[in-house]
Formats: structure tokens, sequence, C-alpha cells
């Protein structure tokens, strides 16, 4: 059972998002279709980020954690 | 005849996505000689705690030019695709649309867009298709999917809503080319800015790094930005992946 962390970067937060992907051993590119940040490692175009209404949630836990 | 296949929750966080299957079952069709594909689009649906999805909650749809006895086949081989490769855990839906027979077309466009905005049911979604003539369809799960599956048949219908599954690959980023050339494409039929202004087509385009088309006007339509450049530079370039988000 995945633990979900609630991020609070909100859903335009590109260089927030960035930062955390370089630094998380467990992100995955998404596919194509679903990536949305320019920047390839980005929390955004994560394959275990999901969104949610008011930013996203990681599925494989809080990223910074890992 | 041309039909409507919209396909929804197929995955989970460790198979391939839901556009993945599309084009399979895009490519059966082509390669069985029941008819031709089109391309295929990623429609967004609403995000809310109330509705089950695995991360986006986007919905797939392609249409296709098929040979009339095709049709059974085609729903049988799609349906059958479905509960072979939907992932574990995953609620496939499936929904077929003959556009020709559709009897209510504007309900069907209007179902896409609530469902862009609103939660919706599966007994909404099967007495639509019941009233308008659609094939709807679960296979696996509780089959939630075929509330996305009509939704994206609805949107696709509509024709503004969604990005082209699939990058374009025009030539390396950086490099500038005309909007003549751009709409000579196969996979381009119009050039148009984000915010409207006009685009002529002795214009020119500088190439970003991802380009991807839009649906808009039932068109697979390439958007552009305008260049602050001199002026004989190019005028316009290409939208990054963050400015096409919200399609």
């Amino acid at each position: 059972m995945p633990v979900h962390y609630e991020a609070e970067m909100g859903k335009n937060d590109w260089a927030g998002a960035a930062v955390i992907a370089a630094i998380c051993e467990t992100f995955h590119p998404d596919e194509e279709d679903e990536q949305v940040a320019d920047e390839l490692l980005s929390c955004f175009n994560c394959r275990y980020r999901r969104w949610t209404v008011a930013s996203f949630s990681c599925c494989k836990g809080k990223p910074l954690d890992h | 005849m041309q039909i409507l296949i919209g396909i929804d929750d197929t995955d989970n966080l460790d198979s391939p996505g839901t556009g993945a299957l599309a084009s399979q079952i895009a490519t059966d069709l082509d390669s069985n000689g029941w008819g031709k594909s089109s391309f295929i689009t990623r429609h967004q649906l609403l995000v809310h705690p109330d509705i089950p999805y695995t991360s986006h909650n986007s919905s797939m749809c392609f249409r296709a030019d098929i040979k009339d006895e095709c049709l059974e086949q085609v729903i049988g081989h799609a349906a059958g695709f479905l509960a072979r490769e939907s992932a574990e855990g995953s609620d496939p839906g499936l929904c077929v649309v003959v556009v020709d027979q559709l009897t209510e077309p504007s309900e069907l466009m209007t179902y896409g867009r609530l469902a862009k905005e609103s939660v919706l049911t599966k007994e909404s979604a099967y007495e639509l298709a019941r009233l308008s003539n659609i094939h709807l369809s679960e296979h696996g799960g509780t089959g939630q999917g075929v509330i996305g599956a009509l939704a994206g048949a609805g949107l696709r219908l509509g024709g503004n809503d969604g990005r082209l599954k699939g990058q374009l690959y025009i030539g390396e980023p950086g490099s500038i080319v005309s909007v003549v050339s751009l709409v000579a494409r196969d996979d381009i039929d119009e050039v148009q800015s984000l915010d409207g202004g006009a685009v002529e087509n002795r214009d020119m385009v500088r190439l970003g790094e991802k380009m991807k088309t839009v649906l808009l006007g039932g068109k697979a339509v390439l958007l552009v930005v305008a260049t602050c450049g001199a002026p004989d530079e190019a005028r316009w370039q290409t939208c990054s992946r963050q400015q096409l988000k919200r399609y």
C-alpha cells in the first residue's frame, strides 16, 4: 500500500518539482503523453505522482525522505 | 463508417498507460484490415477525491474509418484486448460510437464537458449510451472506466479538447522552419498562436525541444507563441510542455 505524501507545491511550482525530483531515488518518468514539465526530472513528470485538486501526492512516500 | 473508440481506467502505477493500450488497439484495427485509424487524443477529466483514478484521470480516444461489416469484430477485439491487457486493480471501460448512427451527438459532447467539471456516475453513462445508440462496456474491476471512456468520446467528437498522443519530430531544437512546411506534414493540420494572434503561411517558426499538437476545431493544431526576436528571425516559436498543460 503506497504511502501518499500530499505535496504543498501546487501545480505550477516547476522549479520546486525539478529540485525534488533531481534528488529522488524513486523518480520514474511517466509516459510522454502524461508529462507536463519541460524538465524531464520533475515530480510533475513522474509516474508516481498522483494529481490532486490542489497539487499532487507522491505514491512512493514523501520524496525527500527516500 | 466512422467510429470513435474511447477507453479509460486500464492501468495501475506499474503498468503501461491507457495511451499505450489505445495505440495497440488502433494498430490492430489497421493490421487486421478492418479500417484505418486516426491519431489518438488524451482528454483530461476532473480530478476529485470522489473519483477513483490511478494518477491523472485522463481518457484516450481515437477515430477510425472502418468497413461496415467489421464493426462487431472491432468491438469484440477491443473488448477482449482490454479484458486481457488491462492492469490488475484497474476498472477498464470501452466506448464505441458509430458517428452516423449517433442519435444524440450534442448530449454526448455535453457529457464529455461535464466529466471535466463534475463527478458522474456509471448509471448516467449507461443511460446516455442507451439513449444515443452507443456501445459501452466494462471489462474488469468496478467498470468505472465506462464514464471516462464515454466522456473521452464526447470530447473527441466535440473537437476542442485534449493533446494528441505522441511527440512531433520535425527538426533540431532551435532550427527555423516555415508555417507552409509545417502544415504540409500529415501530422499537423494548422498552426495557430496560443493567444489567438494571426499566423501567416509566410511566417517562420523556431522549433522547441518537445513538440505536440492539440485538438482544436477537430484538427491537429500546432500552437506557437510570439518570439521577441529581430524582424529577420522567426516570428513564432513552438509551445513548451508547460504551455500545453491546460489542453
